[in-house]
């Protein structure tokens, strides 16, 4: 199954090469970008119902519901935004959040939107899990200051709980007030919010959405009347043709589509990353930072992006944060590829001794031997190369260390389980995410006891730093700006001195669209998809 | 009498066994620390992740779930799947048409294609023609059909617009009647050819041995001898005493209806019930695992009975056997 997945890959780039080289370049003229369009395509598929509690977790079910329902901020590419709430103040170091809810907003349904609804929104995301809020159970109280201004009061104060209020979609009361399984409530009621789009047609079985602009939106003009998502096998065949305004492009064909003036090709940033992850309770070994290092010297990462990407990523940093991290610290400890470094590391750790193999060994005879352990399923930047295959690649340059490494493959969700569950040497783990708000790292470096649930929590078991622990928990509650910043920075510096894990690359996906049809689309600044940008279809305001 | 216990047995054996394999697969169906490249996931918390597992059901003892399904699934609950959010019962009347729509298109053309074309070579055994058709279905046998799906989506809909890229219909066009069949047909057609060809190969080569064998027996000889056409020799005679193997796969074929078509379905896009398998499997949703694994175990059973009866319509002496 696995080789024909491939094969079936493999076949579809060489297909999509060859009509993407064959473009037609010569007639058209460069064409004039558009900021207004009557209907945009994108591709569909199905990402469940776009109620907060009813669409699947994940980035495309999550931002179509977006369009639906509005939140307290917004995220542009700089940051949050003040959107129904007009402004907010942080209080008692982040115990308290006052916002000022914008006036004149009306729900789909022409009912008016009150500082009740928004009260409403946050107890019941407070009492039933919301995807994308994880506001579930960290509120203490919700209560209105007065006609215009809310009052929230947290349980546990810390710096992305304005993040996770702020995002939180507002319902409005009249209609959920008495729903007490909101994950089962989907109907036409359900889908009333206060955003910029209605929904006016879904198939699940399909994978259909059709979402028409909300003519009495209280914000910034929808730039685009109609929004169609369509299900859609072959994104680059069906950009081609046409059929969808946007598309996805692997590296391979990117040529192609740079020859056509007609095209705008935009570069995401790297919020997708894959991290190499050591457990130093089941191996004493990884305890040694020299170790680590010596593991880190071995790699020659930019090789790796290379080969497994074809240059559509950038390497990871030392520091952890994506190179396109509003936080980033370009001045951390730098790894450039160095066989005699990394050599030289292992022998100062005590492994002077090789097998007759030529895997290095202590003075007890205690080899260099691990296991590595890697998804089978995953694949890198919409290419027939998986993680088996950049395990493969660790085990060869580790082996010219002397480190003799054994790749074994699991199905996603089992290597998933076993990463929760500690039952791992090394392990590679690829996920999104890499642009959120950094309070990920105290979550993922400071927490002694257990292994993180989600996917940026999740860490090398066994390390721990009292010094870094103490930062960590410092930048938490840390409120001004520039202190956290400052903290942020060395954070980033301690851990690439330190390297529990080893971030390998960050990929950046090419995304091509016509501006001739539609040229308003924006990132947010810790997202890395135009589409699920809601500003994207708004009118820029100046 | 036997027979129906017999059946009900494997069936209860079967829904068991479906019930706790997905179980023993390694994993959580709420956990998420790695995810697809370019797709963002939601971060569950532990208490997010376990007020989930209360909700479902899960962090109850798992031999009271295995009792709690049965009893549901008796009135008629195939359970709320996790992923799709959506009662599992649901989801596959909506999914099922489409695929019953492909397999059953395809193996009635495939049938009807090797049939014809293997009673032909097995007619003139041994000449260009029969040498000419085995060589060509011989390699058309050989292609995968995601391949030939492939072939064909670049060549008929990429390159030549003969053929929609994807999907089962023209969504918002607002067809209706006449139209929507034909927007169907249209849509349908690559993927339908795509299983008909590989699918004809098979039933090609078993149309011809099978008639190579029935041409040699005595009472063709016979019936040449008495001078009848090579019409009645051919098809009162022959095509019909060749026809149980034929009819053993073309049940086991729609035996295999459920996850007949995943990559094919997968080419197109078409909501089928292929990808669900798949999507199933690897979100470890268990109620929807279980629904769609009870939906092959039906089909398997039915068409194993269908074909039963099937086989003492075409040979009286099969139940005199029995």
């Amino acid at each position: 199954m696995k080789t024909t997945h491939y094969l079936f890959l493999t076949v579809i780039i060489l297909m999509i090469s060859t009509i993407a080289c064959n473009t037609n370049q010569s007639p058209e003229k460069q064409a004039i970008s558009k900021s207004q369009s009557n209907i945009i395509r994108l591709q569909g598929g199905d990402w469940g119902y776009p109620t907060p509690y009813a669409h699947y977790p994940r980035g495309p079910g999550g931002y179509k519901t977006n369009l639906i329902f509005d939140s307290l901020l917004e995220s542009d590419e700089n940051g949050l935004i003040p959107w129904l709430a007009e402004k907010w103040e942080t209080i008692d170091n982040g115990k308290r959040y006052l916002f000022t809810i914008r006036q004149n907003v009306t729900f789909h349904d022409g009912m008016p939107l009150t500082p009740e609804d928004v009260v409403f929104s946050l107890e019941y995301a407070n009492q039933y899990p919301q995807s994308w809020s994880y506001l579930y159970q960290s509120i203490q109280s919700v209560r209105t200051q007065d006609t215009r201004n809310v009052l929230v009061t947290v349980i546990t104060p810390s710096v992305p709980m304005l993040i996770y209020i702020g995002r939180t979609r507002i319902l409005p009361k009249h209609i959920w007030k008495d729903i007490k399984q909101p994950q089962q409530f989907i109907s036409k009621l359900s889908i009333i919010g206060c955003g910029p789009y209605r929904l006016t047609d879904y198939n699940k079985s399909h994978g259909i959405y059709r979402f028409e602009v909300f003519k009495n939106y209280w914000g910034p003009k929808p730039a685009v009347q109609v929004i169609e998502y369509i299900p859609v096998s072959q994104p680059i065949l069906a950009y081609e043709r046409g059929e969808i305004d946007m598309a996805i492009i692997p590296p391979d064909v990117l040529p192609g589509f740079t020859k056509d003036p007609r095209n705008k090709i935009v570069k995401s940033p790297a919020f997708w990353g894959i991290r190499l992850l050591f457990n130093m309770k089941s191996v004493p070994e990884f305890q040694n930072k020299a170790m680590r290092q010596a593991i880190r010297y071995a790699l020659d990462l930019n090789a790796l992006v290379e080969k497994t990407t074809r240059g559509a990523a950038i390497c990871g940093s030392a520091g952890m944060l994506s190179p396109d991290h509003l936080l980033f610290n370009p001045h951390v400890k730098k790894y450039e590829y160095n066989l005699n470094r990394a050599i030289s590391l292992l022998e100062s750790a005590g492994y002077s001794y090789f097998d007759h193999d030529g895997t290095r060994k202590d003075k007890n005879g205690k080899k260099l031997i691990f296991q590595l352990l890697c998804s089978s399923g995953a694949r890198i930047s919409r290419s027939p190369i998986s993680e088996i295959r950049i395990a493969e690649m660790i085990k060869e340059y580790l082996q010219r260390a002397g480190i003799h490494i054994q790749v074994k493959s699991a199905d996603q969700r089992s290597r998933d389980s076993a990463v929760k569950s500690n039952q791992y040497e090394m392990v590679l783990l690829g996920h999104g995410g890499w642009g959120s708000d950094p309070q990920f790292l105290k979550k993922r470096f400071a927490d002694k006891i257990r292994q993180g649930n989600s996917l940026m929590e999740c860490r090398s078991y066994g390390y721990h730093n009292d010094h870094l622990d103490a930062l960590l928990n410092q930048q938490s509650i840390t409120f001004d700006p520039q202190k956290r910043k400052q903290l942020i920075f060395d954070i980033q510096r301690i851990l690439s001195e330190e390297l529990p894990e080893i971030p390998l690359f960050n990929t950046t996906n090419y995304t091509v669209f016509r501006p001739s049809t539609y040229d308003g689309w924006r990132f947010m600044y810790d997202h890395h998809a135009l589409e699920h940008s809601k500003l994207s279809f708004l009118e820029k305001q100046l | 009498m036997f027979k129906i216990i017999e059946y009900l047995i494997t069936l209860w054996i079967i829904l068991t066994l479906n019930f706790f394999l997905p179980r023993l697969m390694p994993g959580d169906p709420f956990l998420f620390v790695s995810g697809d490249e370019g797709n963002a996931v939601a971060q569950n918390t532990a208490c997010i992740q376990e007020s989930y597992i209360q909700f479902y059901g899960l962090g109850k003892p798992v031999h009271i779930q295995y009792v709690h399904y049965i009893i549901e699934l008796f009135q008629g609950n195939l359970g709320h799947s996790f992923h799709f959010n959506e009662s599992v019962s649901a989801i596959l009347l909506k999914r099922f048409p489409w695929t019953v729509f492909l397999i059953v298109s395809a193996v009635l053309l495939s049938t009807i294609i090797g049939v014809v074309l293997g009673s032909i070579s097995a007619w003139f055994q041994g000449r260009f023609l029969d040498n000419f058709l085995y060589f060509c279905l011989i390699i058309i046998a050989e292609i995968p059909a995601f391949l030939l799906a492939l072939i064909f989506l670049f060549i008929f809909s990429a390159e030549f617009n003969l053929f929609p890229l994807s999907g089962a219909v023209t969504h918002f066009s607002g067809y209706k009647g006449w139209e929507w069949l034909a927007d169907i047909c249209h849509h349908a057609a690559l993927p339908i050819i795509s299983l008909t060809l590989v699918r004809s190969s098979g039933m090609y080569l078993l149309a011809r041995n099978s008639m190579i064998t029935v041409i040699a027996k005595d009472y063709i000889r016979t019936a040449t001898a008495k001078g009848l056409t090579q019409y009645r020799i051919l098809f009162r005679h022959i095509i019909k005493n060749a026809m149980l193997p034929i009819v053993t796969r073309i049940f086991l074929t729609l035996g295999s209806l459920v996850g007949g078509a995943i990559l094919v379905e997968n080419v197109f896009a078409y909501p089928g019930l292929g990808l669900l398998m798949r999507e199933a499997v690897l979100m470890h949703d268990y109620p929807l695992i279980q629904g769609l694994f009870l939906l092959v175990t039906i089909c398997v059973l039915t068409a194993n009975y269908l074909a039963d009866w099937v086989y003492v319509w075409l040979d009286p002496r099969i139940s005199r056997d029995v």
